[in-house]
């Protein structure tokens, strides 16, 4: 699971809403994949990214201080765009959690593949 | 030690013997029986673990009898059978892959794993037979003379997927006479328990009660067997005692399997298993979320990791227009494919970011073995923020949904991802499949079709289940290729329940809610052993599985569309027996 992924997630356990996000990350084997630098794609994610949760699991996985904001005139700034480019996608979860901050509940992440399924009871319905 | 892979551990009394074996085959070059290379990669470890089984009793019911023929018994056994083929013989059954079988009693049907009672084959069990029959009658080894007989011989590699002989079709007591070779076969417990069991050469098998109607067996392909090495162990279960274990190579074993057909209705405890009785108690609509949610856990999800495998192998040209549409997104866009199955849309245009989930986790796993992002979720749930999409496909994934409300809340969660002006394409089988006089592909059995909903590899004379009628007046019929939608049975769905009715695969729809049948093809390799609900002496079981499907009229999807609010349709158009939408968020 990249963490662009990571950044699009939210728990859909039943009464949590928008509470559900963003799920906190933890990971228990990281790998680092390398995936062709194109700086046009990436300037592109930027706006859609929500930063603050994205600085707090890459807090959690120990990377490189992410900025806070991005900085301004980003576009252009190659520097910026490489660090973003290996910390949204180069950065790969295979195994660890993600926790709803609201309800608690633990989804696992296995072999990079998150399981979001809810149980009958929990599903908002 | 890298995890989810096969290790043996070996035990030495000393240091130095281990040492030795390390120095002499670590990295050693060695070849097989089928003649490939292997290297043998070793390692020490400071403690071999391993889990101490429990102490094991045999399957209730469950009787192994040593010795039950002698020597000489064994020898004209096998030499009385004649494996040459002779089309004019009913009892001849072509050489399979697996193994060959013949049948001496009555005749078999595979497509529905039961007997044709009222077809006895001319000639009855072979007259060697009936002497040592009774012989074990008088030693109290069986109590009932059977009147069928399968014989099948297994060659080393060759094996059984684990299931239970059809309850409706024989009586309790199911007698097998291993000839040849000893074997190791699985018993399963549908909770979970498994117990090996060594039948030794000549010994005699007998199942009763629940071995018989509720336990699986099976015997694992493979061409050797693990036994306890001690000298004293004849047969019986395989505890483990892990210090004493050994390889047994198997050899060529013949089994007799005799079965009394049954003629009154099975009347066991054991009703989740029991065809007559339960288990297959036909699908029928839903008449509310529970019996929906139930339906397409039986139908679509479970059927769905069954064959992932097969299934991936037949979704491999992704489709003209859809392609059209994910290459018209704009550079960075952020992409989500709402059951994306095998992932085939997840790596058509680089320049989107694109998300893969699907509620199949066998799907998922070949998704991520093509470096795609994918998770497993449920569409009625999708566990993203919303508005955080650019853009949605959702192929051939909402008619999976058994009720009006359920499809209509699968698109209300595809449109919630969606930001202001994001667009999403939706797919759904279509019950027209022929269209403004153009039969689809899938009609055609075009094999070249991309839009082919159905196994591209599908062999077209498959008819889908044929209807078995049952002389004895009971409703066992597994499934109704009748047109009509409503079929009241004394023992199926209550009266007021519409039955769904099986398609006719390469058919035209004559039901908008139908169940359509999948034939698992090829060897699924690395995966788990399908396991049919089949017979001992059933010869290469080639499973069908019925996936539930609501197909869609003209203008239905995009009614339902409607239905939503905060969307507008932009396009609506047929696709090689799809309907199709591509709608916009407001």
């Amino acid at each position: 699971m990249k963490l662009l992924t990571h950044n699009l997630l939210s728990s859909h356990v039943r009464g949590v809403g928008t509470r559900g996000f963003p799920l906190r990350l933890q990971a228990t084997e990281v790998r680092i994949n390398p995936v062709e630098f194109n700086p046009d794609f990436v300037a592109r994610m930027i706006p859609k990214v929500e930063w603050a949760a994205l600085v707090q699991a890459a807090d959690t996985l120990n990377l490189a201080e992410v900025p806070k904001e991005p900085t301004e005139g980003y576009e252009h700034d190659e520097t910026f765009l490489r660090k973003m480019h290996h910390v949204l996608l180069e950065v790969d979860v295979l195994e660890g959690t993600l926790q709803c901050p609201e309800s608690g509940r633990l989804f696992p992440i296995s072999r990079g593949i998150p399981n979001m399924l809810l149980n009958d009871e929990e599903t908002e319905t | 030690m890298p995890p989810n892979k096969p290790y043996a551990f070996v035990i030495y009394k000393t240091v130095e013997e281990s040492k030795k074996t390390y120095a002499t085959l670590n990295g050693k070059e060695i070849i097989d029986d089928l003649g490939q290379k292997i290297i043998l990669y070793l390692n020490f470890v400071e403690q071999a673990q391993w889990k101490k089984l429990g102490l094991q009793a045999l399957p209730p019911g469950l009787l192994v009898v040593e010795e039950s023929v002698s020597s000489e018994d064994e020898k004209m056994l096998l030499e009385s059978v004649n494996w040459t083929e002779d089309t004019g013989n009913q009892n001849f059954q072509k050489s399979l892959k697996h193994r060959r079988v013949k049948h001496f009693g009555y005749e078999f049907h595979y497509e529905n794993n039961t007997v044709d009672k009222d077809k006895p084959l001319p000639g009855g069990l072979p007259d060697i037979c009936n002497s040592i029959l009774e012989k074990w009658l008088k030693e109290g080894y069986i109590k009932h003379k059977p009147d069928q007989l399968t014989i099948n011989q297994y060659e080393p590699g060759h094996g059984i997927p684990a299931h239970i002989d059809t309850h409706s079709a024989f009586e309790d007591e199911i007698i097998s006479l291993s000839l040849g070779s000893e074997i190791v076969m699985d018993f399963k417990h549908p909770e979970g328990d498994t117990v090996q069991v060594m039948l030794p050469r000549r010994s005699l098998l007998v199942m009763t009660g629940e071995s018989r109607y509720l336990w699986t067996h099976g015997i694992t392909p493979r061409k050797f067997d693990t036994v306890p090495a001690s000298e004293q162990f004849k047969g019986g279960i395989i505890t483990s005692d892990i210090g004493d274990l050994t390889l047994s190579k198997r050899g060529i074993r013949t089994s007799f399997t005799f079965r009394k057909v049954r003629r009154v209705p099975c009347n066991c405890s054991y009703s989740s298993v029991c065809d007559r009785q339960g288990k297959t108690t036909p699908p029928c609509l839903p008449e509310s979320s529970k019996e929906a949610w139930q339906l397409e856990r039986e139908h679509v999800h479970r059927v769905y990791d069954l064959i992932a495998r097969h299934f991936s192998s037949t979704r491999h040209s992704p489709w003209p227009r859809i392609v059209e549409f994910l290459k018209a997104l704009p550079s960075g866009s952020v992409v989500a494919d709402i059951g994306c199955g095998n992932g085939k849309y997840l790596g058509i245009n680089k320049d989107l970011y694109m998300v893969g989930c699907d509620r199949s986790q066998n799907l998922v796993d070949i998704c991520r073995e093509r470096q795609f992002q994918a998770l497993v979720c449920d569409a009625l749930s999708l566990p993203f923020r919303s508005g955080s999409f650019d853009a949605c496909i959702s192929i051939a994934v909402i008619h999976h949904f058994s009720t009006v409300e359920r499809r209509v809340a699968a698109l209300q969660e595809l449109a919630r991802l969606l930001r202001p002006g994001g667009q999403a394409l939706i797919y759904v089988w279509a019950m027209e499949q022929e269209y403004k006089n153009q039969k689809s592909s899938y009609l055609k059995g075009s094999k070249t079709s991309h839009e082919d909903e159905e196994e591209i590899n599908s062999d077209t004379s498959t008819e889908g289940l044929p209807v078995n009628h049952m002389p004895d007046g009971g409703s066992e019929d597994p499934g109704s290729s009748v047109p009509s939608a409503v079929n009241i049975k004394e023992e199926g769905c209550n009266p007021r329940k519409v039955e769904l009715p099986v398609h006719t695969n390469r058919t035209c729809f004559h039901s908008q809610d139908v169940l359509v049948p999948w034939h698992l093809k090829g060897n699924p390799g690395k995966d788990k052993t399908v396991e049919p609900f089949g017979l001992a002496g059933c010869p290469d079981p080639s499973p069908v599985f019925h996936r539930y499907y609501h197909v869609f009229c003209d203008g239905e999807l995009e009614a339902s569309c409607q239905a939503l609010g905060d969307v507008s349709i932009l396009k609506s158009y047929y696709d090689q027996g799809n309907w199709c939408v591509v709608l916009q968020k407001l």
